[in-house]
């Protein structure tokens, strides 16, 4: 009797999740699908779920035609600079306040106002920042926005990278301040090499945010000079009569990098999104 | 026997006490620290700074006093839009904490097996960390009149089909719906990480007592639980004030200030009026919200404070 009721909780709860599965995985398999049909698919009375003869020209179109090769550019661009000057700063914040006796007050202020940044809506933010960026002659300029992303996705940077090095014990640089190193040699040929690890999680998520990042460089750009590809793609679902299967392969790139570097990055990733709330399991 | 300073000199010279005190290496933190901090600290707060300058300016810059707040909380159109944003928040919380927490005690009690749990892992990461465009796009396909396969699926092409993105109750259902989609599997992995902290041996011991499935969850997991849900609460809170992209892209706000969500209204003031005088009041009382926001909140954090 147990047996048998415990054998239907088990059938019933995986049907359950495969229902759920099934509901969460269905937009997405649209989107692919739709994305390698031909123009000629589009205009079917009703639109089938796998495309009748698979190809690749929206992405051709997308890419070439429509020159989006050019707003990738721009993101790759931006996210790869954005990234390195926060991964600089963040350890040049991180590195006193946990390598060093610093007060934990001073510890405090500095972890509590990073965090504080996450909860100013980005709205709020660029109405002020589209003002300095026009006056100081950076709008439609890759380097303004290079500057606000790598401001706003400090935060997170700070609180993953503290979390990794909180965890390099520091008796490992002591050891060799006795032995009579500089504190810069013992910074460059100790803790860096530790801290690789944790530098390279910290660039893929933070990269990844950037990547993905759409107000600031919507309001900040206005030519494909600077936009990056989020606005791009946003541009294929606004206009007035959308190309299905071009919108859907600008959805599909737009979402293979981050998608493909979070796997990479899977066990940092709930710590990316928590702020090292949740560390890797 | 704390004697507060007499004279500031007294107290200069306490200061300077106080610092040649201190260690070489604390004082090495100080200097470390506040070349690169105190920048970014400037950087990040001149936006504030200026937001209020701006607010209480015109386009001449003569100060024109608190006009532009009075404009700015004068506007029905502001109260419209918190009220949809609370609508927004009340339809699409309840059922992504609910859902996830529910889907975390699921799967931690009845899959077993460490391949299935660790392959449920990279399914639930992947709407989180879909661009919130590209989620617009994903959504625009599913929910289209005429060529949107949800219409197509439920058999309704016809003239009279349910118009999701643009008759008013089911403009927010579709957005909100949108935001479970996405943030659910967030919920759940945190859910579940934090399930993964309860000892074994508390639930085997209250299982042995013959305590049923409700009583192991409400006085055993949950205790462990409660911090997480609130951190997921508030995060979750921050980000509905700041939800843009996929509404954006979905609806535009439309139809009429249905989904007008408060940062799609400011947005709107700002660039689409063009009246950023107005919209920089409105950032200005948004900052100071989130901030108070920010100060009561950060203190049932359950992160480890410094």
């Amino acid at each position: 009797m147990i047996h048998r009721s415990r054998r239907l909780t088990k059938v019933a709860t995986s049907a359950l999740l495969a229902l759920v599965g099934f509901i969460f995985a269905f937009p997405l398999f649209y989107l692919v699908a739709t994305s390698l049909k031909t123009k000629a698919d589009l205009f079917a009375p009703v639109p089938s779920l796998f495309p009748p003869a698979p190809t690749i020209d929206s992405y051709t179109s997308v890419l070439f035609t429509r020159g989006f090769g050019g707003l990738l550019f721009n993101s790759i661009v931006v996210g790869l600079s954005a990234t390195a000057l926060s991964i600089c700063v963040a350890f040049a914040i991180c590195y006193p306040i946990t390598r060093l006796p610093a007060s934990p007050r001073l510890r405090a202020f500095v972890l509590n106002w990073a965090l504080s940044l996450r909860f100013l809506p980005p709205v709020a933010v660029v109405i002020p920042y589209f003002a300095i960026v026009r006056t100081i002659g950076l709008y439609n300029q890759l380097p303004a926005l290079i500057l606000v992303y790598t401001i706003f996705n400090l935060p997170l940077a700070i609180w993953m990278l503290r979390g990794f090095l909180d965890e390099i014990p520091r008796e490992i640089e002591e050891a060799a301040l006795v032995d009579g190193a500089s504190r810069w040699h013992a910074f460059r040929t100790i803790l860096l090499p530790l801290s690789r690890p944790g530098i390279l999680a910290v660039a893929i998520i933070v990269f990844a945010f950037d990547w993905a990042e759409f107000l600031f460089a919507f309001i900040l750009t206005a030519t494909p000079q600077a936009m990056t590809f989020p606005v791009g793609v946003q541009g294929l679902v606004t206009q007035f009569a959308i190309i299905w299967n071009d919108m859907a392969a600008g959805g599909v790139i737009a979402i293979l990098i981050p998608l493909s570097l979070m796997i990479i990055a899977r066990r940092h990733v709930m710590s990316g999104l928590t702020f090292g709330v949740i560390r890797d399991k | 026997m704390n004697a507060a300073p007499a004279r500031p000199l007294a107290f200069a010279a306490r200061i300077r006490t106080a610092w040649t005190q201190q260690s070489r290496q604390e004082r090495l933190v100080y200097k470390l620290l506040l070349p690169v901090f105190g920048t970014v600290f400037v950087l990040a707060t001149i936006p504030f700074v200026l937001a209020v300058v701006q607010a209480v300016t015109s386009d001449r810059g003569e100060f024109i006093g608190f006009e532009n707040f009075g404009r700015a909380l004068g506007n029905p159109l502001l109260y419209e839009a918190i009220k949809q944003t609370g609508l927004y928040a009340a339809i699409a919380l309840p059922i992504e904490i609910l859902g996830g927490l529910g889907i975390a005690l699921l799967v931690h009690r009845t899959v077993s097996s460490n391949v299935v749990r660790a392959a449920i892992y990279i399914a639930a990461m992947i709407p989180i960390v879909i661009p919130q465009i590209a989620v617009g796009v994903v959504f625009r396909l599913v929910y289209a009149a005429d060529s949107g396969i949800l219409n197509v699926l439920l058999g309704q092409t016809g003239p009279n089909q349910p118009l999701w993105l643009s008759s008013p109750p089911l403009a927010m259902i579709a957005t909100a719906s949108v935001d479970i989609w996405q943030w659910t599997p967030f919920v759940y992995l945190v859910m579940f990480a934090g399930l993964q902290t309860v000892p074994s041996e508390s639930v085997e011991a209250a299982q042995v007592d013959g305590a049923t499935a409700w009583m192991q969850f409400r006085h055993i997991e949950l205790p462990y639980l409660r911090p997480l849900l609130l951190l997921v609460l508030f995060f979750r809170i921050a980000d509905v004030i700041r939800v843009f992209d996929h509404v954006y892209v979905l609806t535009g706000g439309g139809p009429g200030n249905t989904t007008q969500f408060l940062s799609l209204y400011i947005y709107r003031i700002g660039f689409k009026f063009s009246d950023l005088g107005q919209a920089s009041a409105l950032a200005v009382v948004v900052m100071v919200a989130m901030i108070l926001f920010y100060t009561v909140v950060s203190r049932y954090l359950p992160a480890d404070r410094g």
